[in-house]
């Protein structure tokens, strides 16, 4: 509540109110990008090699690959009675779906095998066959919404639930899988799985003895648990999971740590109450710390998950601050990867939307050179997100700040950024030159600043930008061209009256302090 | 209306009426067709004509007023009928498009331009089919059809372009995507094949290369929001056949034009374009392009020719290369020496060189040339790309370009050296190289502000731009001379003192040169040099320096006035305003041929004024010719106004709007002039001047109040005894202005001047209802801006008239008047008041309340004597109150009148600030001491128990200090 009326107080007669301040993060739920390639994996398929290694009939695996029985044979076999000829089926259409290429998922499906496959789940007593049916269940539920929908619709759910508990490690980890497949498929199944109890016997299976590679798979599965909106996982379930996440992000396996901060990402990409839960683990400074890791599989989700802290309340955002954060986002504006440095830009915008005390640990925690550094030539994604960051400094940050501000040199890059091809990065730009006008009024040093934006090639670019097609962006420049500088004459002439009533050419504003 | 053969034949007469040169026969047809158009059917009607007439005039023109009727009536505004039927709606979207494609081009054109209205409605929810429909077309080879597809596909996308990121959008052109996206990248792809196959037919290749640059153009539009996943999976494909057409020429589509760019040009400038959007806003996926790009573009600089044509597409493509070789990683590309000489010799060099259409401009369109060339409205022009290149460059290779560039600017000079007169464009190359390659910021107020230190700036100066000016023919090699003078200009704060010494007289002697750029820029750059400050603040340049030129500086200036179309030339008037308050009181034995020279060009001009700038500066001058003047012979106001009335009357009788606010300004310097008793000239114009249709302007209201006040200050007992019948007058002017929220200041200004210099017995009798006006103002409508106002009025009024008549009069009004408006508004709002003048009234005021009203002391009033005083030492001891409440932050914006004449300020007719109490009261902290004083002689032991029971401890203490300060003590 103190955020809102804060904000309130600061947008007055604006027009404008708080959610255009701090930013979430989905601003448009369509893309036009490619999928990025910096999200975490939503469904896997088993394509692993390794895994016949634990099979010990080696060589009949090959004899079996070069008589490849058809589809019509599988579906015979799979029908049929004969155990051995199940299992060899099984397997043969396991094969099928794990091979590298175009794997047949389709042709599977329409087979219409699915309901025989779920029920080999259920026979404890072949563990081969338990096996390569979870297997080959597990990939078909890799592939699209409908595809995972054949497998659920197939009664799978429980069966897999079940098989988490079995004595045999391999067929238990397969179920992980599977499961992690139909979770990631969106919330619909993610909750389905959820109301069938899924989480006690997973977490269960969490212990120090867990060896790393079932560990992974436990832990991306956790991840898809946590993962989603519309609507984010039941709260009661976020409490159950958390705890382990926790224990997993100690870990030392970069992969483990990485799903565990994409699985919190996740979990803090909601509103304020449930940011919260995740806060109050106390999870923060392990958090930042990871930010800071070599491995940028793991800094890109940690990133993720302390930028989202940040959309949150004052006092969040003040935790968030409490851990460090500050103190690492200067190395991650500076990253070598754009997508680092667009969300770490991103980040410390969230956090120049908060009151003027934490706009000075910005200023106090050596921000502002990276912060000028990645305006003039940082890549223009996050060139855009580090405009906002300007944006929001000025908005909410005292004089002094502002002045510290353009006394860092970002005005020279954020005129430059005027010709962006982007209108609303140049609204943006724009209306922070308001403020600074504002700000320059204040002090009495309009002319300076008049004279500065002028210098550093602001005022043909500001100028050009009253013939812009978009309504607001032209209205925008005119606005800072009408107000400061239009009759720059008549300041020009403005001459202070003498003890004899004359004109006398003693007047000269102070210096500029910027 | 039926779709019937009659309707047909009606439409096409009345259509064919539009068309009539005669008003009397086409009017009436286009109000027919207006009230027609609501009826159903109509537009289908016109469909059919420009489909099926016999007449290609009428086809065209049912086009166009189709696409007009489109425009009016297609959008359904919320609340409002819609216009147009729904069966006429669907029946248009049905048959529109290929309507479109199957008419010739001039009615295409008509229907792509209705069909993109109506697709920015209904498209694409309520047009799901058109882009299947358009893309089907594709498929039909046919590229006329094509091209229409193409054209209206583009004024259907190009808002995309500038168009706020939003979920509707991106809907939008996700769908566009999935549907065009593959097939444009297959026509893209077919239609490069088709050009190697018909590469040798001239008419199928303009075809072609149309739809290439719709396509370059839609691909644009596209990526311009973000980089499309379906655009990313193909940038080989685009990419590699974009950056083959760059390289790509063919004799047949040269165009022999050398002023229209043709469709390579226009093609290959969209390219970079697209190269430059992927360059910014996708670096990271086009990185492995780019490099390709970079090369491939400054190729096609090297090879590109000199003519207007190729003007967009160089300044495109250095622009280009001007924002990539700023960026870090790509700095190799241009690291290597040879890669620098090349672009600085093939690509910068070449294109600086004045062209002989920049020759024409110098000649026949000289301020279009100065607006370019000066004010740098330069953006899109091939040397101002250049320049940034330049620019660019210089921030990772300073030292190697700039060493680069002195070898081409050194071999320059030697060429023109040779043979001045054929090679004077090389020394032009020169000068604008060393121009851009020094100058590193600017602004207009100062020129150069940071310059390139490797640059030897005066060395140049003396030894290649001054020899120039000290030739004895000004007319010689204008441009050289335009360009030296502009050196002058933007370099002055680099050049030291005595070099612009030495270039004044020159400066001077130019100002008699034929060409306009030339004169234009010797008198801009003496103005210039003539603000230029040195130590101490004073003019760098100093009268005493100027002497010697005074009377050829000023024959010069207006001799310039007469050259040939330069009469109204803003500079020359600005340089002779600026010259007068340089030179004071040297001008005064040329005053009178001056001051007959303006006023002639004042009565000429007035006639129509159209250029302001020159009118403001031409006024200004002549306020100083006065200002000057009079201060050394005071009598001298006569002669001005013998010179100056007669056009004055002459404006004020035409009613010359614009000068208007000026006359009135100069007559209030002039009345201030005198000494004595307002003449009788003045006196004849008084009643005039209350006329409301002068204060319905806004633009006359400052310098009206002025020059009223003027007449107060000086006459205030002729109008009480000559022209009493005239108060009313004035106060309804008064009471005008009060009225208003924007001008009531004005009003209190007029009043104060009435208060403070008429005689109390001639405003006696208004006294109450200026009162009474007051309180209504501030019960309904009160601002900031008017409480500080009032505040400073009634303190005036308390000075003039005495506290005791201050609360007679208000509680004559109404009882315990005075005591609610100390309550609720002396004592809360003092703080607001600003203005050292102001203060000072209010301190005497206040003060006067506090001691010389026996009420105050004595009534229930007294409970407020403490509080007041502490009011009042907060109002000089306290920063000053300047919050603003909330809802009066807007009042500019809803208060102010229409746009009219803005008022025109002339900073040398200044008014000096008028200090009424000054006389009276020094420093009104010792008064109010000295004030107590006496009170508490009058009545001892009261004030001190009073003190020492209420007053709060920090305002004791600092009564304290000024009863101190004064040598007094209280009783």
């Amino acid at each position: 509540v103190k955020k809102h009326s804060q904000h309130m107080k600061l947008f007055k007669n604006k027009g404008k109110d708080e959610t255009s301040l701090r930013r979430q993060r989905v601003e448009v739920s369509i893309e036009l990008r490619k999928a990025k390639k910096d999200e975490q994996i939503l469904k896997r398929r088993n394509i692993s090699i390794h895994v016949k290694e634990e099979n010990p009939s080696l060589g009949q695996d090959r004899a079996y690959e070069i008589i490849q029985p058809s589809l019509e044979e599988i579906l015979e076999a799979v029908n049929g009675d004969d155990t051995e000829l199940q299992l060899l089926a099984t397997q043969a259409t396991r094969k099928l779906l794990s091979r590298h290429k175009d794997p047949p998922i389709n042709q599977i499906i329409e087979l219409g095998i699915i309901p025989r496959m779920v029920e080999f789940l259920g026979r404890a007593d072949n563990a081969s066959l338990q096996f390569e049916a979870a297997w080959a269940l597990t990939n078909i539920a890799s592939g699209t919404s409908e595809h995972t929908r054949a497998v659920v619709e197939g009664g799978a759910i429980p069966a897999f639930i079940s098989l988490l508990s079995s004595p045999h490690m391999h067929i238990s980890e397969q179920s992980v899988w599977a499961l992690g497949n139909i979770a990631g498929d969106g919330p619909l199944y993610r909750d389905a799985l959820i109301a069938r109890d899924v989480i006690p016997p997973l977490l269960a299976l969490v212990s120090p003895a867990t060896p790393v590679g079932f560990l992974r798979n436990i832990t991306w599965t956790l991840s898809n648990l946590c993962r989603n909106k519309n609507p984010c996982p039941p709260l009661d379930a976020v409490k159950k999971i958390l705890p382990v996440l926790v224990f997993l992000l100690q870990h030392e396996d970069k992969e483990v740590i990485s799903d565990s901060c994409w699985a919190v990402s996740y979990l803090t990409d909601s509103c304020n109450d449930r940011i919260q839960v995740v806060v109050d683990t106390g999870i923060l400074p392990r958090l930042v710390e990871l930010m800071d890791s070599p491995d940028v599989n793991v800094v890109t989700p940690a990133l993720r998950a302390v930028g989202n802290v940040v959309t949150g309340t004052d006092q969040q955002t003040q935790d968030a601050i409490d851990a460090g954060v500050l103190t690492v986002l200067p190395r991650l504006l500076r990253h070598m990867k754009p997508v680092i440095q667009k969300e770490a830009a991103w980040t410390l915008s969230n956090i120049a939307a908060g009151p003027c005390q934490q706009i000075q640990q910005i200023i106090t925690c050596g921000l502002l050179p990276p912060l000028v550094e990645l305006l003039s030539k940082g890549d223009f994604k996050a060139q855009k997100e580090a405009v906002w960051v300007v944006a929001n400094f000025t908005t909410g940050g005292t004089v002094d700040q502002v002045v510290e501000l353009v006394r860092s040199g970002v005005l020279k890059p954020l005129l430059n950024l005027l010709l962006a091809k982007d209108s609303k990065t140049i609204l943006t730009i724009l209306e922070t030159i308001s403020k600074l006008f504002l700000a320059a009024e204040k002090l009495g040093e309009t002319e300076k600043l008049c004279l500065l934006v002028e210098e550093l090639d602001g005022l043909e670019k500001i100028e050009d930008l009253q013939n812009h097609e978009n309504d607001m962006v032209y209205r925008a420049a005119l606005d800072i061209i009408e107000k400061y500088f239009s009759g720059e004459e008549n300041t020009d002439l403005e001459p202070q009256t003498g003890q004899d009533g004359l004109y006398d050419f003693s007047v000269e504003k102070q210096d500029f302090n910027f | 209306m039926e779709l019937s053969d009659a309707n047909l034949q009606t439409l096409t007469e009345y259509l064919k009426k539009t068309l009539d040169p005669d008003p009397a026969i086409r009017r009436p047809a286009e109000k027919f067709l207006e009230s027609v158009e609501g009826s159903q059917n109509y537009p289908l009607l016109l469909l059919t004509l420009l489909e099926k007439s016999q007449e290609n005039v009428i086809k065209v023109c049912a086009s166009v007023t189709f696409k007009n009727y489109i425009k009016r009536n297609w959008r359904i505004v919320e609340d409002e009928p819609n216009k147009i039927c729904e069966s006429d709606r669907i029946a248009i979207k049905a048959n529109i498009v290929p309507l479109m494609l199957s008419s010739p081009e001039q009615i295409q054109k008509q229907l792509s331009d209705a069909i993109s209205i109506i697709g920015r409605e209904d498209f694409p929810q309520k047009w799901p089919d058109l882009l299947t429909e358009m893309v089907n077309r594709f498929q039909s080879g046919d590229f006329h059809v094509i091209n229409g597809v193409l054209r209206t596909a583009h004024s259907l996308f190009k808002r995309y372009r500038h168009e706020f990121k939003s979920n509707e959008l991106w809907t939008e052109i996700k769908l566009v995507l999935d549907a065009f996206a593959l097939p444009l990248t297959n026509l893209f792809k077919a239609t490069i094949e088709l050009c190697s196959t018909h590469a040798n037919d001239a008419s199928a290749l303009k075809v072609l290369f149309s739809s290439l640059i719709l396509i370059a153009k839609l691909f644009y539009s596209l990526n311009f929001q973000d980089l499309p996943e379906f655009f990313e999976d193909n940038m080989e494909t685009w990419m590699t056949n974009f950056h083959s057409l760059l390289t790509l020429d063919n004799k047949l589509l040269q165009t022999d034009d050398e002023e229209e760019a043709g469709l390579l040009e226009l093609l290959k400038s969209q390219i970079c374009d697209n190269a430059a959007l992927y360059a910014q806003k996708y670096d990271e996926e086009f990185q492995p392009y780019l490099p390709r790009f970079v090369t491939a573009i400054w190729n096609l600089l090297v090879t590109t020719g000199q003519e207007v044509k190729y003007d967009l597409l160089v300044s495109n493509a250095i622009q280009f290369l001007a924002s990539v070789c700023e960026r870090p990683h790509y700095k190799h590309l241009f690291e290597d020496q040879n890669t620098l000489t090349s672009i600085c010799e093939k690509v910068i060099v070449p294109n600086m060189e004045f062209r002989a259409a920049d020759e024409e401009a110098f000649e026949d369109n000289s301020e279009e040339y100065i607006r370019r060339d000066l004010e740098g409205s330069d953006i899109d022009t091939r040397r101002r790309a250049a320049c940034d290149l330049v620019r660019g460059l210089c921030k990772f290779f300073e030292g190697p370009v700039t060493g680069i560039f002195s070898g081409y600017v050194n071999s320059m000079l030697q060429e023109y050296a040779k043979n001045p007169s054929v090679n004077w464009k090389h020394k032009d190359a020169a000068i604008y190289l060393v121009t851009s390659l020094a100058s590193k910021a600017q602004t207009q107020k100062h020129g150069i502000t940071q310059a390139n230190e490797l640059v030897n700036l005066t060395e140049f100066f003396v030894n290649h731009i001054q020899p120039d000016l000290k030739s004895a023919t000004v007319n010689e090699f204008p441009v050289l001379k335009a360009d030296g003078i502009k050196y002058i200009m933007i370099f002055r704060n680099q050049v030291p003192k005595e070099q612009l010494l030495v270039s004044i007289p020159l400066l001077i002697n130019h100002l008699q040169a034929e060409s306009i750029v030339v004169h234009t820029y010797a008198a801009h750059a003496l103005e210039r040099l003539f603000t230029m400050r040195g130590t101490n603040n004073v003019t760098l340049i100093t009268a005493a320096e100027m002497a010697p030129f005074v009377e050829v500086l000023l024959t010069n200036l207006f001799k310039a006035l007469t050259l040939p179309g330069s009469s109204e030339n803003e500079y020359i008037m600005k340089a002779i305003m600026r010259s007068f308050s340089l030179l004071q009181e040297s001008i005064i034995p040329y005053i009178p041929s001056v001051i007959t020279q303006l006023t002639q060009k004042l009565l000429a001009v007035s006639k129509n004024p159209s250029k302001p700038h020159f009118n403001h500066y031409m006024f200004e001058s002549i306020c100083l010719s006065i200002r000057i003047t009079c201060k050394a012979n005071p009598e001298a106001v006569g002669s001005f106004e013998e010179a100056l009335f007669l056009v004055f009357t002459e404006i004020l009788q035409n009613d010359v709007q614009e000068f208007i606010p000026y006359v009135f300004q100069v007559m209030s310097l002039l009345l201030e002039m005198h000494k004595n008793e307002i003449p009788s000239s003045y006196m004849a114009l008084f009643p005039h001047l209350l006329q409301p249709v002068l204060w319905e302007r806004t633009g006359n209201i400052p310098p009206l109040v002025r020059l009223l006040q003027a007449y107060l200050e000086r006459g205030a007992s002729t109008i009480a005894s000559a022209a009493a019948d005239k108060i009313p007058g004035l106060l309804g002017v008064f009471q005008k202005l009060i009225a208003s929220k924007a001008n009531d200041h004005q009003g209190f200004y007029l009043l104060n001047s009435i208060i403070e210099h008429m005689p109390p017995e001639s405003v006696d009798q208004y006294r109450k209802q200026i009162f009474i006006l007051l309180f209504q103002r501030l019960q309904n409508s009160k601002t900031t801006k008017f409480i500080k106002s009032f505040l400073v009025f009634i303190n005036l009024y308390c000075v003039r008239y005495g506290a005791l008549a201050l609360q007679e009069i208000f509680d004559s009004i109404q009882p315990k008047m005075f005591g609610m408006v100390l309550e609720k508004i002396i004592i809360p709002e003092i703080q607001k008041v600003s203005g050292q003048v102001e203060k000072k009234i209010c301190a005497v005021g206040i003060t006067k309340i506090l001691t010389e009203c026996p009420p105050m002391m004595d009534t229930e009033y007294t409970k407020l004597w403490i509080p007041l005083l502490q009011a009042l030492i907060g109002l000089f001891e306290l920063p000053e109150d300047d919050t603003i409440p909330d809802e009066e932050h807007f009042i500019d914006i809803e208060d102010t009148p229409g746009y009219q004449t803005a008022f025109s300020q002339l900073a040398f007719a200044g008014k000096k600030e008028h200090d009424p109490v000054g006389q009276m009261v020094n420093n009104p902290r010792i008064h109010l001491a000295q004030s107590l004083h006496k009170l508490s002689t009058a009545c001892p032991g009261r004030v001190l128990s009073m003190l020492s029971t209420s007053l709060n401890a920090e305002a004791l203490q600092y009564l304290q200090g000024y009863l101190q300060a004064a040598s007094v003590s209280l009783l």
